[in-house]
């Protein structure tokens, strides 16, 4: 409860009673019930205004226990090999029984990992929590590559349907397809679908396009040639082959013994060795 | 002279027809020749046309001018010599943007530009529109649309030749855009250069500055522009070498301020401007579908399939060759017996001298018939088999799958195509090593291809190892051939390691589209230019040979074996084989079997002291097991498909490399290689106690 006033917060400045039993997943009334138990407890005052905030002591509080949450999640995977969509739940448990102290041996022991299982910061501890990175993934339009940083894990069900799918942060995705309340994305090669409100709970950064030698590319990739590297001779031919900067390059089929490869370039079908491709830096357009 | 005549360069990238056209127009009347001081080929061509004498020139195939190859060297230097008159620049219009790169080249070094755009029925074929008046108005040059193999547009083709050549026709070359900053550096240079009048190059000699193109760097550095750059139109005066250094030291500031690279930038930028232009001239009329190409491609470089098909297709390919050998050798041989039959008859009719009789008949006919009916059916087939081959597109498609275990040896998968054609006759391999452009690539292919067992020297092989291991010949023939595979892979090896040493060129395989051969003129073409003059020079050879051989057998007359020249040969040699359990015997029969391998038993049988003339006989075949133990019948065979490729096969060495040392070395290699082997196979085979 203490957690979800606090996300609250800080996305929205103010706490409400439907936004906080939105966010837990209970009846407004018990979320009612709920905030007077924090108020109680002197974490949450009312000002002037009749606005609801949480009080600096509710702050610590709970960014203590959000950084004892995100260390015990990454404990359970790591050390008992819990699988990523139980782990909430049991952390939920543990990290009220737990003191700080024992807190920073848990941290310690850990080798003070910077992220949980599913891709949120682990604050140091006293620190404020920063709010996931990257943008939902229904702010990408198709065609966008993308990593996912953080799957929200509430509510469990949905969180572990979608761990369920692949879609865990660290994960690349490849927006397919946006209509009104549905999306699509490729995950691994296949194609799933996935609800508007599932992709809200997905945030994820466009894929960096770093320069890859062409001879890494699978068969069936489209790619652009960034770099051609090298020098004299070698350089040379390349170029002269149509492989300059800017040019499209397509991986058609590698020799029966998998070296060398057959490209298409400017209209033309050539066969390249890896020695002379791994000279050449070019960024995907498409991965086979 | 009075007589009005021009000189035409043909340049164009490789494979895009540009020898079908140079054929169509120039004919039978040709020159091939080498051009000065390097091993590539340059063909030469006369036609006339409208009273005008045209000599054409056939430029080495080229993607580029930019001197990094002997090729690009030749191709570049000849059209900076101003020496042709109009340059044909053979454009493959189906990938238009890849060949502009050569052609905006082009029309920097010279404005007397003729484009032929060929292949233009597969342009059509593919979906594809191409406005050809579109791109001539941007190139500023004659544009002619050609199908070369059908003979289309070849006479508008000469007649723009003509135009241009007349100075009827003006152009106006296109010039690339290659942006603010290296334009601006362009005109800098072009303002210091504008001193040393050369005249209409100053824009190419900059941009050369700029790309730090070696030739034009060291031209600039020694003081000496007369072969780089000169315009020879020009009126040129000396320069001082100071005012060159200064001005290369400039463009070296300059470079380093084009980024990230000034010679990718310029290819880049060139590249940008083929791309716009063949974006506007060429119009796609219907959606792409997968290709015929794409098809085929996908069976024949298959990982599993590719196997079965490239074995299956070269034992089909050898199949043929050796049926149809043994049976066109038949008819050869029986036709060759009533020939030797009639004249040997004639020739007593008018009692001609024994001598006469016996150097005519017995040595001059019998051994150039065996010769012939040996030789000329299988190089039919093979040669018309590689030929079609060639031109249906299969062969890179070998290079292509096998070129990985090739790039162990530091070679290419090329080499194996020109293997796996001297199994069938080491004449065809030597000349199919033309298909491979990297100079040291071809030598390594030539050098080695005479250690492959052709089908000559396996069937003689056969013979013998039936004599003399009954049962076993099979395991020995097969034992022979795998050898002869692993000495040609370690002679590839050795060689690239010693004097093929150094950096190794890119590999660039294009892999064309398949098309329909040419069938009568791809066969025709094989008969004529290979066949014919081969076996031409195979007789020129053998028929010496032969008769020499009968002469050292059969003089003087009716003395001993042992005090006719071959006796005193046997007795000559005989110390040299020591070593390799070779006897005098053997060396000398050997020497006798140098115009073709095929003639082994009879030479054998003459140097035994059997018989007098080199004609098949059974006696040799009682003889040679009761003089030869089984490791000595071993060292023998191993020595014998080895030791020498035949005298046809040096000619073709000679004839592809144009090179004497390459021609010695064309015969040092393999004797080098069974000296070695025979000696490990002899002396190992001693020590176990064989």
């Amino acid at each position: 409860m203490l957690k979800a006033a606090y996300a609250q917060q800080e996305t929205e400045g103010l706490l409400s009673i439907d936004g906080l039993a939105r966010a837990v997943g209970l009846p407004e009334f018990l979320a009612e019930q709920g905030m007077e138990a924090l108020l109680a407890f002197g974490w949450v005052e009312e000002d002037a205004q009749g606005g609801m905030h949480l009080t600096n002591e509710g702050k610590v509080r709970a960014q203590e226990l959000i950084r004892v949450h995100r260390l015990w999640e990454r404990y359970l995977v790591e050390r008992e090999e819990m699988p990523l969509e139980a782990v909430h739940t049991e952390a939920d448990r543990r990290e009220h029984e737990i003191t700080p102290e024992e807190a920073a041996k848990l941290d310690a022991e850990l080798g003070h990992p910077a992220w949980d299982p599913h891709g949120d910061i682990i604050p140091d501890a006293g620190r404020r929590v920063p709010p996931p990175a990257g943008s939902p993934l229904a702010a990408y339009v198709p065609g966008d590559r993308l990593r996912i940083l953080h799957v929200e894990d509430e509510p469990p069900a949905l969180f572990a349907q979608l761990v369920a799918m692949g879609l865990k942060p660290g994960v690349e995705v490849e927006m397919v397809e946006r209509q009104p309340g549905r999306l699509r994305v490729k995950v691994a090669g296949s194609s799933l679908p996935l609800a508007a409100a599932a992709a809200e709970r997905i945030h994820a950064v466009p894929v960096p396009i770093l320069p890859v030698p062409l001879s890494e590319l699978p068969v069936g990739s489209l790619a652009r040639v960034a770099e051609v590297k090298g020098s004299g001779k070698h350089q040379r031919r390349m170029l002269d082959m149509g492989l300059v900067p800017g040019a499209e390059v397509t991986v058609i089929r590698t020799a029966a013994l998998g070296d060398p490869v057959e490209y298409h370039v400017k209209g033309t079908a050539i066969a390249l060795r890896h020695t002379d491709t791994d000279n050449i830096l070019v960024e995907e357009i498409r991965n086979g | 002279m009075g007589k009005r005549a021009f000189t035409v360069g043909v340049a164009g990238n490789p494979n895009v027809g540009k020898s079908v056209i140079f054929n169509a127009l120039t004919g039978s009347r040709q020159h091939v020749g080498n051009w000065p001081g390097k091993t590539v080929e340059r063909a030469e061509g006369v036609f006339h046309y409208q009273g005008w004498e045209i000599r054409m020139v056939d430029l080495p195939g080229t993607y580029s001018l930019a001197a990094q190859s002997p090729e690009e060297m030749i191709a570049r230097d000849y059209i900076v010599s101003g020496v042709p008159d109009v340059v044909i620049d053979i454009v493959d219009a189906t990938s238009l943007e890849r060949n502009l790169n050569l052609t905006l080249q082009i029309l920097e070094l010279t404005d007397r530009v003729v484009i032929a755009l060929n292949l233009m029925d597969e342009v059509e074929r593919g979906g594809w529109k191409m406005d050809v008046e579109a791109l001539e108005e941007a190139l500023g040059v004659p544009v002619v649309p050609t199908v070369a193999t059908e003979g289309k547009g070849l006479s508008e083709l000469v007649e723009a030749i003509v135009e241009v050549a007349e100075g009827r026709q003006q152009t106006h070359p296109a010039a690339v855009n290659y942006g603010l900053t290296v334009e601006g550096y362009v005109e800098t240079l072009e303002d210091d250069l504008a001193r040393l009048r050369i005249d209409g190059r100053n824009r190419w000699v900059a941009l050369k500055l700029l790309e730090d193109d070696p030739e034009i760097v060291e031209a600039f550095q020694q003081g000496n522009l007369e072969a780089c750059c000169l315009n020879p139109d020009a009126d040129t005066q000396s320069v001082l070498p100071e005012t060159l250094h200064a001005i290369l030291n400039r463009a070296v500031r300059l470079r380093e301020g084009i980024r990230p690279d000034a010679k990718v930038e310029i290819v880049r930028r060139r590249f940008e401007f083929a791309h716009d232009l063949v974006h506007r001239v060429v119009h796609r009329l219907r959606p792409e579908e997968e290709s015929l190409t794409e098809r085929i491609d996908r069976i024949v470089t298959h990982k599993v399939w590719s196997w079965p098909i490239m074995l299956a297709m070269l034992t089909i390919v050898f199949w043929i060759t050796v049926k149809g050998g043994e049976i066109g050798g038949g008819w050869l041989g029986a036709g060759f017996s009533w020939l030797i039959g009639a004249a040997r008859a004639w020739l007593t009719s008018i009692q001609a001298p024994w001598w006469v009789t016996g150097a005519l008949v017995d040595g001059f006919m019998m051994g150039t018939g065996t010769v012939i009916a040996a030789m000329l059916p299988p190089m039919i087939i093979l040669f018309v088999a590689f030929a079609l081959l060639e031109d249906l597109g299969l062969l890179p498609r070998l290079a292509f799958n096998l070129d990985r275990p090739m790039q162990a040896l530091g070679s290419q998968g090329k080499q194996v195509i020109t293997w796996g054609m001297s199994f069938g006759c080491n004449v065809t391999g030597v000349m199919a090593s033309r298909i491979i452009e990297n100079k040291k690539v071809r030598l390594a292919s030539i050098l080695t291809s005479p250690l492959i067992i052709c089908s000559g020297s396996y069937g003689a092989g056969v013979a013998l190892a039936i004599v003399l291991f009954g049962e076993g010949a099979l395991l020995v023939m097969l034992s022979l051939v795998f050898l002869s595979l692993g000495a040609a892979s370690l002679a590839t090896l050795g060689l690239n390691k010693t004097i093929f040493r150094g950096e190794p060129g890119s590999f660039v395989l294009e892999m064309p589209p398949y098309r329909k051969p040419q069938f009568g003129q791809v066969i025709w073409r094989a008969l004529v230019d290979r066949v014919a003059l081969t076996m031409w020079r195979a007789v020129e050879f053998a028929a010496p040979a032969t008769l020499l051989i009968w002469v050292l057998g059969n003089i003087p007359r009716g003395v001993p074996f042992e005090q006719t020249a071959i006796g005193w040969l046997v007795r000559g040699l005989a110390p040299l084989g020591q070593l390799w359990g070779l006897s005098g015997e053997m060396l000398t029969a050997l020497l006798f079997t140098l115009p073709a391998k095929e003639i082994v038993m009879p030479a054998l049988a003459m140097t035994y002291g059997l018989q007098t003339t080199l004609v098949e006989s059974e006696q040799v075949l009682n003889y040679l097991p009761q003089v030869w133990t089984p490791l000595i019948s071993y060292t023998f065979l191993v020595f014998f498909m080895f030791y020498l490729p035949c005298l046809v096969t040096v000619w073709a060495t000679w004839k592809e490399t144009r090179s004497l040392k390459w021609t010695l070395m064309g015969l040092v290699v393999p004797l080098v290689m069974a000296a070695l082997i025979t000696f490990v196979v002899y002396q190992g085979g001693r020590l176990l106690g064989f």
